[in-house]
C-alpha cells in the first residue's frame, strides 16, 4: 500500500519535471536530435551528474531503504539484445519524437497525437512479448521487491 | 490556470531535480524509475495477469497527473491540439497519425528488446554505472540522430 503512494508521488514529480522542461513536445525532442538545441542533452547529463555519484556513495555505505531492503545497484554486461533493442528504440524515438514517459505528459498537455503514440508503444511492447516469454528487464526497470514490505 | 511556471524550466534546474528524484526513489524503495516497465505492468493489470507490480501502475498514472498539474494548473492551461508542430508543417494529419503510430510501435518493441527506454537505461541505468545501460544509451542516441538526419534529407530539409 505504501509503495502505491510512493509510486504515485514519484510519478507526479517525474511527469511534472518532464512537462516543465517541455520534453513532451515533439519539437523539443526533434530539435535536440537535429543537434540544433542541446538543452535536453544537458538536462539528461546534469540529472546523471547528480544521481550517479550520490548512488555510488549510498551503495558503498550499504544504506538500508525503508521499503526495499538494502540499496543495491545492478550492472549487467551488454548483450546482443541490448544493442539491437537500443538501435530500434532510437529509430522509433526519432520518428515518433517521444518516448514512454513524455508520451503520457503529451496527452495531459492536450496534444492529442499522444493518444496515437501511447497505443503504439503498448503494441510494440506486446509484439516483443509474443515472440518471447516476456520483455527483457534492464537495469533501470522493475526488479523483484526482495525483503520488501509492500 | 495560475500561470506561475515559465514556458520552459531551464535544464540546470530540471535536470538536477530529476537526478534527485532518481536517487530519492532508490533511497526509499531500492527501485529504479524506468517508464517502459510501468507500461509493461499497466498492460499486465489490464490483461489481469498475476504478479503485477501495482505500484508501477500508480507510477504510470502519476506521470500523467504530473503533466496535467504542470501544463493545466501551474501554467496558463493548454488547449486541445494535435501537437507535433514541426511534423505537422510537413505532413497532413492523416499522414502524421500512421507515422507517429509506427514510430511508437518501433520504439516500444525496441524498449522491450533492450529492457528499457530513455528513463530506464538512459537515466536510471547509467546512473547505476551499468555497462549494458550505457551501451543501450549510446546506441539509441546514435540511431536517433542518424534517423533524424535521414528524415531531414527525405523532406528536403523541411523537417
Amino acid at each position: 500500500m505504501k509503495m502505491n503512494a510512493i509510486g504515485l508521488l514519484f510519478g507526479i514529480a517525474f511527469g511534472g519535471v518532464l512537462a516543465a522542461s517541455n520534453l513532451h513536445e515533439y519539437d523539443t525532442i526533434h530539435f535536440m536530435l537535429r543537434l540544433d538545441e542541446f538543452d535536453v542533452f544537458w538536462f539528461m547529463g546534469s540529472a546523471i551528474a547528480v544521481s550517479l555519484p550520490l548512488l555510488w556513495l549510498l551503495e558503498r555505505r550499504g544504506v538500508a531503504t525503508p521499503l526495499g531492503g538494502e540499496l543495491v545497484l545492478s550492472r549487467s554486461r551488454p548483450e546482443r539484445h541490448h544493442l539491437r533493442g537500443g538501435a530500434l528504440f532510437g529509430v522509433g524515438w526519432a520518428i515518433a519524437g517521444t518516448c514512454p514517459a513524455p508520451a503520457l505528459v503529451m496527452v495531459s498537455s492536450g496534444a492529442l497525437l499522444g493518444l496515437v503514440a501511447i497505443p503504439g508503444i503498448f503494441l510494440g511492447l506486446r509484439l516483443h512479448e509474443r515472440r518471447q516469454s516476456g520483455p527483457h528487464v534492464g537495469d533501470g526497470e522493475h526488479r523483484p521487491m526482495t525483503g520488501a514490505r509492500v | 490556470m495560475f500561470d506561475v511556471l515559465p514556458d520552459r524550466l531551464p535544464w540546470w534546474i530540471g535536470g538536477p531535480i530529476l537526478g534527485l528524484l532518481i536517487v530519492g526513489m532508490f533511497v526509499v524503495s531500492n527501485q529504479p524509475l524506468g517508464a517502459s516497465g510501468a507500461y509493461v505492468q499497466t498492460a499486465g493489470l489490464l490483461r489481469r495477469r498475476s504478479g503485477v507490480a501495482v505500484w508501477r501502475v500508480w507510477y504510470f498514472v502519476g506521470m500523467f497527473l504530473g503533466g496535467l498539474i504542470v501544463t493545466q494548473v501551474l501554467r496558463s492551461g493548454a488547449e486541445f491540439r494535435s501537437g507535433y508542430d514541426a511534423l505537422r508543417e510537413v505532413l497532413p494529419l492523416w499522414a502524421a497519425v500512421p507515422v507517429v503510430f509506427g514510430g511508437a510501435t518501433l520504439l516500444g518493441y525496441g524498449a522491450a528488446l533492450a529492457g528499457g527506454c530513455t528513463s530506464g537505461h538512459g537515466m536510471c541505468g547509467t546512473a547505476q554505472r551499468s555497462p549494458a545501460s550505457v551501451a543501450v544509451t549510446v546506441t539509441f542516441m546514435a540511431t536517433a540522430i542518424a534517423t533524424t538526419f535521414v528524415l531531414r534529407l527525405l523532406t528536403g530539409g523541411a523537417l
